[in-house]
């Protein structure tokens, strides 16, 4: 199934009961072409490499970038933790009251691995012609969490809500900009993952994440720029929080129950998800993976908005027959079309 | 006249017993019962609430009203026993929040900012801990696993831990092993936490927990963090694992009973 666009992507989501697979997959990719993670986080052509490289393993109907939620933060000034067997982690808090996070300045697209995830998206964009490339960022909240400490700005939200808002500002300013410049350089949609908004009550996340993020949305999306919201952290009960945002799309992590979650998103929406990238992916065996996902595709083969991937992204390690036998499954599941 | 001047009187005298209040021989002002219930009710709603103190203007609702830190001092000046204000007032708020959290009904923030009032309130009873006065339930010597800096899940599980009347040694992030067995050194009937985010350092685990089983064989250790399972607690021969604090709490108190 070739979609040479994103809206002729989502169209035939629509039109047909074949599945479409799209797994935040670049690691085996990374794996494949003989590199490190650090390599792929801080060069965009090694990046390029690794998603061109899924493409031409497996076929998956869009392409993903790595699921790094460090670039942002980095941007900002974050010192961060690069390793060659994990994904980067952020070092420590770079505001911790409203002095801090009013000096805090917006950085511009040329901050440390910014142009290096620009240049990525653009090389996918330019040589991955058959398929909708879809770029990567961090969620506003997610991203001040980051920048304020996670545990901190927890209850920052509600002790000093004035500084954490500002802090959100400046934090959804930059995204937008980073959003339209994946835009620009032709990016086909964004997956943005706002996971530690999943942590937060249902009225929480409306106001300090889903708030923030509509707004770029109303920015951004399009017929031919696809926004895919994704939530791993969400147990339920940001569901509709999620829905108001607006996005196009919504990607949700393994602790949810999908069926349930396809009830409850007006089907109008893409849904994405949400096999175990622990479970199943990197742990599982050929087998496993071939019957969870069979049983994920019967149980929501009444719902044409579904389009199925990994909860999260999928993590370094995870063996090849394993993502071969994922695609496996969908191909089976489609045949009967 | 006289009647009503009577009526009065007993109204004066009954008010007085009631809010009477003794000192002792070394002049704490001791409280009669029902206002020792209503102070230490005060306390766990702070607790449960995330009152901390005066001055934080959360939850709005208690705005301006005195917070963990006040009303723990206050119950401690006017004699109420330590034991009763971290036994009748503080785990109990702790317990009614994370009750909430696993019914849904409450959420990370609202466990955090509890944890905060907590914390408030324990700084007026660390000399009580100090002394011997009172004891806690045991020693949890928790710390994010090697390799890994992710720490709010550890946090929640801490705090929560520590809200029910543990001891809580926290190592931070990143610990290695031997600074696991070092501290168990030093607390010997400790339990031991261990949590993990990534795939990668919840590897790490499995060769962390031989290792302190071979020099610990009945050592009793935990593990959480958000890509594991009872499946792979089992397989690296951890003894417990749950996916949320009141879990661990739950498992603890077993322990302790």
């Amino acid at each position: 199934m070739i979609a040479l666009n994103i809206s002729e992507l989502v169209k035939s989501v629509f039109d047909s009961p074949k599945r479409l697979a799209i797994p935040i997959m670049t690691h085996p990719g990374i794996e494949s072409i003989g590199k490190t993670i650090i390599e792929a986080v801080s060069d965009g052509e090694v990046q390029f490499q690794a998603i061109k490289a899924i493409q031409e393993e497996y076929s998956p109907d869009a392409a993903t970038m790595i699921m790094d939620l460090t670039v942002e933060a980095e941007a900002f000034g974050c010192r961060i933790n690069l390793s060659d067997k994990e994904i980067p982690s952020v070092g420590g808090r770079l505001v911790s009251d409203q002095e801090s996070v009013e000096k805090l300045e917006i950085p511009s697209l040329e901050c440390a691995r910014v142009p290096q995830y620009l240049k990525a998206a653009r090389l996918a964009v330019e040589h991955i012609g058959d398929k909708p490339v879809l770029a990567g960022c961090i969620g506003p909240f997610s991203l001040a969490g980051r920048l304020f400490g996670l545990t901190e700005i927890m209850t920052a939200t509600f002790i000093e809500p004035d500084v954490i808002r500002l802090l959100l500002e400046k934090c959804s300013m930059f995204l937008s900009s980073y959003v339209k410049e994946m835009k620009r350089i032709g990016a086909n949609g964004i997956l943005m993952a706002e996971p530690a908004a999943g942590l937060l009550s249902g009225e929480m996340c409306d106001n300090l994440s889903s708030t923030y993020i509509k707004r770029i949305v109303t920015d951004v999306q399009d017929r031919d720029f696809l926004f895919v919201l994704h939530n791993c952290g969400n147990m339920g009960h940001v569901t509709q929080s999620m829905v108001s945002t607006g996005a196009g799309g919504l990607h949700f992590g393994n602790r949810i129950n999908l069926v349930e979650v396809l009830k409850e998103v007006p089907d109008n929406i893409l849904v994405l998800g949400n096999l175990d990238p622990v479970s199943v992916f990197r742990s599982g065996t050929p087998g496993y993976v071939i019957e969870v996902t069979s049983e994920l595709l019967r149980q929501t083969s009444d719902h044409r908005n579904f389009i199925i991937s990994s909860g999260c992204d999928t993590p370094p390690g995870s063996p090849a027959e394993n993502m071969e036998a994922f695609f496996r499954a969908v191909r089976l599941f489609n045949a009967r079309y | 006249m006289r009647l009503i001047f009577l009526e009065l009187f007993f109204i004066f005298l009954n008010d007085f017993y009631r809010r009477q209040e003794t000192i002792d021989r070394s002049g704490t002002l001791f409280l009669k019962g029902d206002e020792m219930t209503e102070i230490l009710e005060q306390l766990t709603t702070c607790v449960e609430l995330g009152k901390i103190n005066k001055a934080s203007p959360y939850p709005p609702a208690l705005k301006g009203q005195d917070g963990a830190d006040e009303l723990c001092k206050m119950a401690l000046d006017q004699g109420i026993a330590p034991d009763d204000v971290l036994n009748k007032a503080l785990i109990p708020g702790m317990s009614r929040i994370g009750e909430k959290f696993s019914q849904g009904k409450a959420f990370v923030p609202e466990m955090l900012i509890a944890a905060k009032a907590m914390t408030a309130a324990m700084k007026h009873l660390k000399p009580f801990f100090a002394s011997g006065e009172i004891k806690r339930k045991g020693v949890f010597v928790v710390g994010t696993v090697m390799g890994d800096l992710h720490d709010i899940g550890k946090n929640i599980v801490s705090m929560t831990v520590e809200g029910a009347g543990w001891e809580v040694v926290d190592l931070g992030v990143d610990v290695k092993v031997e600074r696991f067995l070092e501290t168990i050194g030093r607390y010997p009937d400790c339990v031991v936490g261990m949590s993990a985010l990534l795939t990668t350092t919840m590897a790490n685990m499995e060769s962390m927990v031989k290792e302190i089983r071979n020099k610990y064989p009945e050592k009793i250790i935990l593990v959480g963090g958000a890509p594991l399972s009872m499946d792979f607690c089992r397989k690296i021969g951890a003894s417990f694992y749950s996916p949320d604090p009141h879990g661990a709490v739950e498992f603890l108190n077993k322990l302790s009973a």
